[in-house]
């Protein structure tokens, strides 16, 4: 088949540059030409571990949460009475639910093909401190998670793309922080991006750290039911000296005022007790 | 009050419509009329049915699949678009001006930039002199052989897979490949999974797990990823002749992953071993065999 096409045309060569036919309207400030169609950018390259999700890592997390049920969940027990919706008189009347939080309380659904457990999002996110005093401390830390993360915003003509967001303060705490001052920057990796970030981060930096002592999970003896065991996210931060092991960052380490640590969540679309940290 | 009476109405009427019942997993069937119409006839129970535990040891792939055609006329597009949308790169954030690093980039982008753009891409926008071109040149190429760049990349094929080497576990470096021994049974050759009984006490992925290493040496450094076997197969009756009824053979599969290693299995029970994808199973186990695992393997 590749004989036959590079016989041929090459697929990967640029042939020639297609004839404009239409009339394009013009930028009134750049005078450059506004397509009639959106344009956006979508995966350029293989990737590596995505790839290594499908082919090894999914059917190892379907292995090991897979629950067998076998047959049919029962309908949930109504603990508190509900208005009988068949008697005119209390026809359209609204049934409260059961209060209280409910986190951890539900069982997880059914394992299923389509929800075997996978990486979602990462979220980076960093604070720092000196923005209190004047947010342009800032800037230094933008510029370093972009060259991370390669996220800037609406990139590659997306609009759901939000690049690096600003952390704003929302309490007030006296001699701390104050709402609506910028103390933070944040960013969600989604795609190709977030496996880029993690191949980065798994061959390059967490290797090269010192004294690094795996993710940390939550202890056994902690409730089942809180956050951290019920959400799957999972979470691990990285000292200020890491961000010099990123090889985007180490080329030239000197341009940047200081170094920054960061939180990093890894959030899988596990919920329930299905938490796995699906670390490669 | 009112509404307390109709609440409780509903709640009469609610336990009328649903009676408190407990679904079972296996339920017992009471019907009186049949257990009375036929008596227990006492006929020579079953044999307990023999367990196995077997493991599917895997080498997951090692390099990644080739693209296809249309994947790699995408991925040019793609990157195509990529590269004329892109922000401007900050070439003195990155680079000292005029140094070595910053006219290597310069050449690498303007080669990337023609393979994108076509031959004709920005040849007349800054002119350079001759000698200075070649001075960058040789620089740049020296540079390169300083950090290695010039090194070959291993080839995507791996010489065992010429040679067709089934005991190496470098064959078939896109694909997922899995352990199968070769025994004789009943004097005939048979190929089948790495695979031992289960002793009185033992956990089934405990007995997986011994049963692997006395079969295929200690030699290697595996893990079982789950506790629950991923299949199992019923092994059909030999001959249904003999008046004692033989017992049932049933084989529990785990999988495992090979870390690092190589099988060096027994050779008085084992005469031969190999790593084989999924169609090159297909050829040489049994065709019962073959139905009983076939989906437990992967495709790709």
């Amino acid at each position: 088949m590749s004989s036959l096409a590079s016989s041929t045309r090459s697929v990967v060569r640029f042939g020639r540059t297609p004839r404009i036919t239409r009339h394009l309207r013009k930028d009134r400030r750049t005078q450059l030409p506004i397509p009639h169609v959106p344009i956006l950018t979508r995966e350029f390259a293989p990737c590596r571990f995505q790839d290594h999700y499908h082919t090894t890592l999914a059917d190892n997390a379907m292995y090991m949460t897979y629950i067998h049920e076998p047959g049919p969940r029962p309908p949930p027990r109504q603990i508190r009475l509900t208005y009988d919706p068949n008697d005119p008189y209390t026809k359209n009347r609204y049934n409260p639910p059961v209060g209280g939080s409910q986190l951890g309380k539900k069982p997880p659904p059914p394992s299923r093909p389509d929800n075997v457990v996978r990486l979602e999002k990462i979220s980076i996110h960093s604070m720092q401190k000196e923005a209190l005093a004047s947010k342009s401390n800032l800037l230094g830390l933008i510029m370093a998670l972009r060259t991370i993360t390669g996220e800037s915003y609406k990139a590659g003509g997306r609009h759901t793309a939000e690049g690096i967001q600003i952390v704003r303060g929302k309490k007030s705490v006296g001699g701390w922080i104050r709402p609506g001052v910028p103390v933070g920057v944040k960013v969600d990796l989604k795609g190709q991006a977030m496996y880029d970030f993690l191949g980065t981060l798994v061959e390059f930096v967490l290797p090269r750290l010192r004294d690094f002592q795996g993710v940390p999970l939550p202890p056994q003896s902690s409730s089942v039911n809180s956050p951290s065991a019920v959400s799957g996210v999972v979470s691990f931060g990285l000292p200020p000296a890491a961000m010099g092991l990123f090889p985007q960052i180490e080329v030239n380490l000197d341009a940047y005022p200081k170094q920054y640590g960061m939180h990093i969540h890894f959030v899988t679309n596990a919920t329930g007790d299905r938490l796995i940290c699906i670390m490669i | 009050m009112l509404a307390r009476n109709v609440l409780t109405s509903c709640r009469r009427q609610q336990a009328v419509a649903f009676p408190l019942s407990r679904s079972l997993a296996t339920e017992v069937s009471s019907d009186p009329s049949s257990s009375a119409a036929v008596p227990p006839i006492r006929t020579k129970r079953l044999p307990r049915p023999q367990i196995t535990a077997a493991v599917i040891l895997n080498r997951a792939p090692i390099i990644t699949p080739t693209p296809t055609l249309f994947e790699r006329a995408y991925y040019a597009y793609q990157a195509r678009i990529r590269r004329a949308l892109h922000n401007p790169f900050p070439l003195d954030f990155y680079f000292k001006q005029g140094s070595l690093l910053e006219t290597k980039f310069n050449m690498e982008e303007k080669k990337r930039e023609r393979r994108a753009f076509g031959p004709k891409f920005k040849t007349e926008d800054e002119f350079v002199s001759k000698e200075k071109a070649a001075a960058d040149k040789a620089a740049a190429d020296q540079l390169a052989l300083q950090e290695g760049e010039a090194e070959p990349l291993m080839p995507r094929v791996h010489e065992a897979d010429g040679n067709r080497d089934y005991h190496s576990l470098d064959r078939k470096g896109k694909r997922n490949i899995y352990l199968l021994l070769q025994t004789k049974v009943d004097g005939k050759d048979i190929w089948r999974f790495p695979q031992g009984g289960v002793e009185k006490g033992e956990l089934l992925h405990q007995a997986a797990q011994r049963d692997l290493y006395a079969e295929c040496g200690e030699n290697m450094d595996t893990w079982i990823v789950s506790r629950n076997p991923v299949g199992v197969y019923k092994e059909a009756p030999l001959d249904t002749s003999t008046p004692e009824p033989n017992p049932e053979k049933i084989t529990f599969f785990y999988k495992a992953h090979i870390m690092a290693g190589q099988a060096k299995p027994n050779p008085a029970t084992i005469s031969d071993f190999a790593w084989l994808t999924k169609q090159e199973i297909e050829t040489r186990v049994e065709k019962d065999y073959w139905e009983g695992v076939k989906d437990i393997l992967s495709d790709f």
